[in-house]
């Protein structure tokens, strides 16, 4: 038995909050030890357990990570004023952790309140990342701005702001320096430009800086001579009249951001201007176009994110040319048109899992897709760890035989040993699932919608994959039967989403009884006692 | 709705109970025909019309008083059901000034060079972010409210209220409720001048006025914001008898 001294400092190179949690599982004592050292704490799903708990087992934390609603929130499936209010947390950690310094909250319900007691009661307040979040406004943010004086990072990331005034930027004293990362992409209105870049020429430390799109094009080459350390850098509006000084301003103040990685923003492009870039391209390792509408592929880099008007001709440049891509995002320049003028077929896909032999991660839309060639992108990229793929119309068959997609997305689970999360669409069986069921060992989140004949499908996912943790399903004829009959395997998971299938109260009600470990819960405007769909979040 | 349960620290086997109780009968799949009758397509609806049939649930019908995002998100897909939610787009990429907007018209770049030089003036680049300014359109309209002697304030939506007694109500809930009831009784009836605290707001024009005069429809359309006030403050407010059409700065100092 080692000391505790020694133990504590193995513990200390443990930063993942899975090995931690297994770690505080081998004996009382190693429980005792990792639970007083344990600096970050990560709770996936707010509802699991009352902050008293956490601060009571854990008093030591400087940084908490916390997630609210479900994934199909993000999809306007979970009904206004659900839940995820961060409320209840932050003013247990106001009270249980003076030292905090840095909250992560992704899908939760944050008020102006709650942004005005962070700021007040945390002196060493460092971080604050708002992912998805929304319930606050520009005036909770000059509270953030006003008194957290060392702060590092203000990251909003897809927000939904109440946006009052500009001004909150000013909130920050000009004794504020110490300021890292500033991400303000999702906000729609104007902040004060002047506030801005004061802000910027005195953060020496600045390493990215995600504009939004109000801040025109004119005024980036100001922003940048000001932040040459820039590693990650957001533009705003991409757009404007073609002057010779605005642009050769720009190309000169783009070279000299040596540090440059990763770029985005890009909203309203003006194609003229795109070369600027291409400067800083050979070092970019990520680069977003997903606001732009015209698509440059030569450019190398590590993560892709584009719209479909690249087509599939662009993504075999891809495929020729980024030899070290290794996550690439296709989404839909118009998700709810029915035919696309864009020739961005399956066969895109195809080409960059061919020519890209590091490609790990697919987000990928399109309107058409056959079984060979997803046999063929399981045999080409065995090392794919995230497959998502969407057919924008439902339940489409194989586009060349008519047939269903079980075959081929049973590829995917077979060859790709390492997946870890896969999003179906198309027509699919209860077939794909007993695929998935039987290969996809390693697959922790799988998204199901418009799929399967029966209760056997599910059957098949909660009985054959060991590591499933997150489960979404919508518009599936799953019911009683495989939820109950695999009661024991939920308390495993951390969240089941089921939405529109043919689960019936009565089940709902049987399971909450029958598993006192789980947090059922049950949404349902009618108040039917008939079919409903049904949120067991579960730890 | 919300049920937060700590986990427990022992596991439940469903196989370690009797499933009597359960009447299922699922084994494996190789047995799951004695057991259950397997569910064809030929038993459903087609899937498109999970959305219309009667004896499912309508995810058309139940989200949509749920729906907080803008009306731009509610566009019909192709195959002419709404279905919500579909394809997965998230908000981000769903923004109505998207990308499909390639360029400005030139005039407009020209007069927003002009606008801009002017300082502090908050100028959307399309109507989008205009619209989102617009207080009147909003589902929600909170306020801020402070009271004497309280460090942190709070925020209130009064467009989920249609009356004073209503207001006063939540204001009471939000910030006397540790009194006991006897206490409680004594001095938070906001609406009453009799009480330790009074109610009040400032207006558009700055002045802080006594909550409970005017119709109210109009206090909702002059509101800035509220302050629950000592009543030794009282002294402050402007005089009530004042005429809408007389709007004199009575100075609070």
């Amino acid at each position: 038995m080692f000391p505790e001294e020694v133990l504590e400092h193995v513990f200390s190179f443990l930063t993942s909050h899975t090995d931690r949690n297994s770690v505080s599982l081998v004996c009382k004592t190693w429980y005792e030890m990792e639970r007083w050292c344990r600096k970050r704490v990560f709770i996936g799903n707010c509802y699991a357990v009352n902050p008293k708990v956490i601060i009571k087992r854990f008093p030591e934390v400087k940084g908490v990570e916390l997630k609210g609603k479900p994934h199909f929130a993000d999809f306007n499936l979970v009904p206004e004023g659900w839940g995820g209010f961060v409320w209840p947390w932050v003013v247990e950690f106001a009270k249980g952790y003076p030292w905090l310094e840095e909250i992560r909250l992704k899908r939760m319900v944050v008020s102006d309140e709650c942004l005005e007691i962070v700021a007040k009661s945390f002196s060493k307040f460092r971080v604050l990342v708002l992912e998805s979040c929304d319930g606050f406004s520009t005036d909770g943010l000059a509270s953030i701005a006003s008194h957290c004086r060392n702060l590092r990072v203000l990251d909003l990331r897809e927000c939904e702001v109440e946006e009052l005034s500009g001004h909150w930027l000013s909130h920050f004293p000009d004794s504020f320096t110490s300021l890292e990362v500033l991400n303000i992409a999702c906000l729609g209105s104007e902040v004060s430009f002047s506030a801005l870049e004061r802000l910027v020429a005195r953060s020496p430390k600045l390493k990215t800086l995600r504009l939004n799109r109000t801040v025109p094009l004119e005024k980036l080459s100001t922003l940048l001579q000001r932040a040459p350390q820039l590693i990650d850098f957001g533009t705003g509006s991409y757009s404007a009249e073609i002057r010779s000084d605005v642009y050769s301003s720009l190309k000169d103040a783009f070279s000299s951001c040596k540090n440059l990685k990763s770029l985005s923003g890009f909203w309203d492009v003006t194609p003229a201007y795109l070369p600027v870039v291409h400067s800083v391209c050979s070092q970019l390792t990520s680069l977003n176009l997903s606001y732009a509408s015209t698509q440059s592929p030569e450019l190398t880099k590590i993560r892709l994110v584009v719209l479909d008007c690249i087509e599939d001709t662009g993504l075999n440049t891809v495929s020729m040319t980024c030899k070290d891509l290794r996550e690439l995002v296709v989404f839909p320049s118009e998700p709810f048109v029915g035919d696309a003028e864009v020739q961005l077929t399956e066969q895109g896909l195809v080409s960059v899992s061919q020519g890209c032999s590091k490609l790990q991660s697919v987000l990928y839309f399109c309107r058409q897709m056959s079984n060979s060639a997803l046999i063929s992108i399981s045999k080409n990229r065995p090392n794919l760890t995230c497959f998502r793929l969407c057919i924008i119309e439902p339940t489409v068959p194989d586009y060349l035989t008519l047939e269903p997609l079980d075959v081929g997305f049973g590829s995917i689970v077979e060859n790709c040993k390492q997946l870890t999360r896969l999003s179906m669409s198309g027509l699919l069986t209860d077939r794909v699932f007993e695929y998935i069921g039987t290969h996809a060992k390693n697959l922790d989140m799988l998204s199901i919608a418009f799929a399967g004949d029966s209760d056997l499908g599910l059957h098949h996912v909660l009985s054959g994959c060991d590591s499933l943790r997150k489960l979404e399903i919508r518009d599936c004829p799953f019911g009683d039967k495989a939820l109950l009959a695999n009661a024991s395997k939920l308390e495993k998971m951390r969240s089941l989403w089921m939405s529109s299938c043919l689960v019936s109260f009565g089940a709902c009600k049987l399971l909450g009884q029958k598993m006192p470990g789980l947090n059922v819960e049950v949404i349902d405007e009618r108040e039917n006692l008939n079919s409903l769909p049904e949120y067991a979040p579960v730890e | 709705m919300v049920m937060c349960s700590e986990v427990s620290s022992s596991s439940y086997h469903v196989g370690d109970h009797n499933m009597d109780g359960l009447e299922l009968g699922l084994g494996l799949s190789i047995g799951w025909s004695q057991y259950a009758r397997i569910l064809t397509a030929k038993d459903f609806p087609t899937k498109q019309n999970y959305c219309s049939s009667s004896c499912f649930v309508n995810v058309a019908k139940s989200s949509s008083s749920g729906i907080k995002r803008t009306a731009t998100d509610s566009v019909s897909p192709p195959n002419g059901n709404s279905v919500v939610g579909w394809p997965p787009v998230s908000r981000a990429h769903r923004m109505p000034c998207s990308a499909n907007e390639i360029k400005l018209p030139t005039r407009n770049l020209i007069s927003l060079t002009e606008q801009n030089k002017s300082k502090n003036r908050t100028v959307g680049i399309n109507d989008c972010s205009n619209e989102r300014n617009r207080n009147s359109d909003k589902k929600y309209r909170s306020v801020k409210v402070n009271m004497d002697g309280t460090l942190i304030g709070r925020k209130v939506d009064l467009n989920a209220h249609s009356s004073y007694e209503m207001l006063a109500q939540t204001l009471e809930e939000m910030f006397f409720q540790r009194r006991s009831s006897t206490e409680a009784a004594k001095s938070s009836r906001l609406l009453d001048e009799t009480s330790e605290f009074v109610l009040t707001y400032e207006d558009k024009d700055g002045d802080c006025m006594l909550v409970g005069d005017v119709p109210w429809q109009m206090f909702l359309s002059s509101v800035n914001r509220l302050r629950i006030m000592k009543n030794s403050e009282s002294n402050k407010l402007a005089p009530r008898s004042q005429e809408n059409n007389e709007r004199q700065r009575t100075n609070v100092v």
